[in-house]
């Protein structure tokens, strides 16, 4: 009996201490937010991305590398608009790559927590919030420009024109290693890959480089990528090329390749925690990786044309806070529309969608991260808003990515945007098509 | 795997009191979920919508289980529903609300056509053949952009159509008045389901679970009743994809993978299978911690860890499901009650 009642006043004990706990964490996280909104001279930011799930790689390191940009913007004061200077805070919501929870998420931002501008990973959970986008007004950012079409005026990709860029990679390549003449693709059977494969197409037919086999698209819930690797290895390509497949993928395939003895040439438009695949593979199979996503202590990134603040410190401070292990594609990415947005919310003397889309576009060119850049997209998007201009080719060099050429994306569109569309075309991603 | 018991009696529903204090409660519960969206934020309803959609699933996913066979096929079914729903009014301009009973009957009619091979198969390989099924239907979706949108799927799909009659305007923009709609279609959805389950033909379900040699061998057709409850699942199952659809206004195959099947599982036998609400407590709770409390809680990035170790513990001390805590919770205040009176004698 004595020991019945002794279990039971600890179990009251222990909800009463939980339910307690609870509470004042839900209190103090209330709390504070009042507090900030009470002050009057805070602007929130929505940040509506996979923070969880096999995308989380392309969410969260951009979060926390939005938490660094406001940090400092704020230690500095803040960010000025008209006469005052308004501190920056951001609200993330984890929309787990999904259309429904996006749509939750951008309702909560934009209802409730009153942001004045929401940064999104984009693809397939751009349908889901762009009902929102249109009846609210607000203005978003995409890092996938495939999201863009004729109806999405409030949507601009300012920062990462994927999969555009990914023809830098394969001009650096054709014309520092003439000796390479075949290769081979493989994507992931979705939103991402296809796109990417289109554009893969035709950088390499533009660079003569030939296809030794149709794209091999696996499904995204593959896990043994072994079958596939020997696929793509069959006919001897002298390039291997992984698309933009996730981390999840690049990871394994590499593996794979190293596994099978490839000792070719691989590009990929992403490696994201490259280290671990040197840890796993070695320096001498990883030496000369192509990529498109430098690390930000790149001596390269100090260069007078770019535009991103202070990249090497920023690189040094995510390291210290996160673990450089953790620094991905996507790690600057989002500060860097940031850096944009807080300037056409400057020359806009205001905070608000409207005014700081016009701002933003003003001109028709922009500040882009590495360099200025101007709004294009009508015949691939069917709407300007994507910001493009050059971009970084990164090697990897005994283990470590270097950034070996900035390219223009305009001047290879210049020249080859009959290809670019056909292949486009060709895989059903023109934006009439989608 | 949780096996689905026989249905409870239900006699003290059955005299003249028990009939009052049931309709009574469910007077009550209707009267909750009617003001319940007026307690919650406008993104909290947002999720109530999805929940009410999500009910619908779980419930008919339960019904297939009654005879024994779980499927991880069935969010895939619920995506057949969606796609030809949002088809058929987007290519074809049917009027929405017809559009999604047909998705329904399309997701039935899939499931008639599947059940010829799947159920040639019991159990396990009941399970394999259900998920080797749903990806063949998944790959067609990606495969064939044309009509299905390929690996991006479809978007701008029509919503449901506003009312407005001049002195009556119903926007189902708002998640208010979607959840209105859903609920009264779930609600009935729901109320066939539970009807379905007490009826002869739920009994022999529960038979064939049971004891299908001996079901057989007084004249059942096992095969027929199987198909008949995996073909009835199903048509619910599609009829929560138009819901989902229409509301969401996009649909692509990663929507309907596995990963959202296992969700689907993880409802189910965290709720419990043997009784109808079962499976509806799992969604319930599961939704609340994992949308509302520990997204409260700025536990966003520990969701997964935090709903894994849930399911963990739930089979380790509640192997019944939360739907055995009612039953438990009754048993030990009798217990309590009693328990002076019984100390006393076993002193004695």
């Amino acid at each position: 009996m004595r020991k019945t009642l002794d279990r039971k006043l600890s179990r009251r004990k222990f909800l009463g201490t939980t339910a307690a706990s609870g509470a004042a964490l839900a209190a103090t996280g209330t709390g504070l937010s009042r507090v900030s909104f009470a002050a009057g001279h805070t602007i929130k930011i929505g940040f509506l991305a996979p923070f969880t799930g096999p995308v989380a790689a392309w969410g969260k390191p951009g979060y926390d590398g939005c938490l660094i940009w406001a940090d400092w913007v704020n230690a500095k004061g803040g960010v000025k608009i008209g006469d005052k200077s308004y501190r920056i805070e951001f609200v993330g919501y984890d929309n787990e790559y999904d259309a429904g929870k996006a749509k939750t998420g951008a309702t909560k931002l934009i209802k409730e927590d009153g942001v004045k501008f929401i940064m999104m990973l984009g693809g397939d959970t751009w349908p889901g919030v762009e009902k929102i986008a249109e009846r609210e007004g607000m203005l978003f950012s995409t890092l996938l420009p495939s999201d863009l079409s004729p109806d999405t005026k409030t949507l601009v990709a300012p920062c990462e024109v994927h999969p555009i860029y990914n023809v830098t990679g394969v001009e650096w390549l054709a014309e520092n290693k003439k000796n390479l003449k075949t290769a081979a693709i493989c994507a992931q059977d979705d939103a991402l890959g296809k796109p990417s494969v289109a554009t893969y197409l035709a950088a390499f037919e533009a660079a003569g480089i030939k296809m030794v086999d149709a794209p091999l698209f696996f499904d995204p819930a593959t896990t043994d990528f072994a079958p596939v690797m020997t696929k793509l290895l069959a006919k001897k390509p002298d390039i291997l090329c992984l698309d933009t497949c996730y981390a999840d993928y690049v990871h394994p395939l590499c593996e794979q390749a190293f596994q099978q003895g490839y000792k070719g040439q691989i590009i990929s438009c992403t490696a994201d925690f490259y280290q671990v695949i040197v840890e796993k593979t070695s320096k001498d199979f990883m030496e000369g990786f192509v990529f498109q996503f430098p690390d930000f202590d790149d001596p390269a990134l100090n260069a007078k044309e770019v535009n991103f603040v202070n990249p090497n410190e920023f690189y040094a401070e995510y390291s210290k806070r996160y673990g450089a292990k953790e620094w991905s594609a996507v790690s600057w990415e989002y500060a860097s529309i940031m850096d944009l947005w807080a300037d056409a919310a400057g020359k806009a003397g205001s905070a608000d969608p409207g005014p700081v889309l016009k701002a933003m576009k003003a001109g028709g060119t922009g500040k882009h991260a590495f360099g200025d850049a101007k709004w294009w997209g009508k015949e691939l998007f069917g709407i300007d808003n994507a910001l493009v201009g050059n971009w970084p080719v990164v090697v990897i060099e005994g283990g470590k990515a270097k950034i070996k050429a900035f390219k223009s994306i305009p001047a290879w569109w210049a020249k080859h945007s009959k290809l670019m569309i056909k292949h486009m075309t060709a895989l059903g991603q023109m934006w009439n098509q989608r | 795997m949780p096996e689905p018991a026989v249905a409870p009696s239900g006699s003290r529903a059955g005299s003249p009191a028990g009939r009052i204090v049931w309709r009574l409660r469910f007077a009550l519960l209707f009267a909750v979920l009617a003001v319940l969206p007026y307690l919650l934020s406008y993104s909290q309803q947002e999720i109530a919508v999805l929940l009410v959609i999500n009910v619908l699933l779980v419930s008919s996913y339960r019904l297939l289980t009654l005879t024994g066979e779980w499927s991880l096929g069935h969010v895939v079914i619920m995506g057949v529903g969606a796609y030809a729903s949002a088809l058929l009014a987007k290519r074809l301009g049917v009027p929405v609300p017809f559009s999604m009973l047909i998705g329904g009957c399309m997701a039935a009619a899939t499931a008639a056509i599947l059940s010829f091979p799947l159920f040639r198969m019991k159990g396990f390989y009941f399970l394999i053949g259900s998920f080797a099924a749903g990806e063949i239907i998944r790959l067609i979706w990606k495969r064939f952009t044309d009509p299905f949108g390929g690996p991006k799927g479809l978007k701008r799909i029509d919503a449901f159509p506003n009312i407005d009659t001049g002195f009556l305007s119903i926007d189902f923009y708002e998640p208010v008045n979607y959840y209105f709609l859903a609920l009264i279609i779930v609600s009935i959805s729901l109320f066939i389901l539970y009807r379905i389950e007490r009826s002869r033909i739920g009994l022999t379900f529960h038979a064939i679970h049971w004891q299908d040699r001996l079901a057989e061998s007084i004249g059942v057709d096992t095969f027929r009743y199987r198909t008949l409850a995996f073909v009835i699942a199903s048509f619910f199952a599609g009829i929560a994809g138009g819901l989902y659809a229409h509301y969401v206004g996009t649909v692509n195959p990663t929507r309907f993978g596995v990963d959202q099947m296992v969700y689907v599982l993880v409802w189910a036998i965290v709720g419990g299978t043997a009784t109808f609400h079962g499976p509806i407590l799992g969604v319930i709770v599961l939704t609340v911690i994992n949308e509302i409390v520990l997204r409260g809680l700025g536990l966003d990035t520990a969701r997964p860890l935090i709903y894994g170790a849930i399911l963990i513990l739930s089979v380790l001390y509640l192997p019944d499901g939360l739907e055995s805590l009612g039953p438990k919770l009754r048993a030990w205040l009798q217990r309590r009650r009693r328990g002076p009176a019984t100390a006393g004698g076993e002193a004695a």
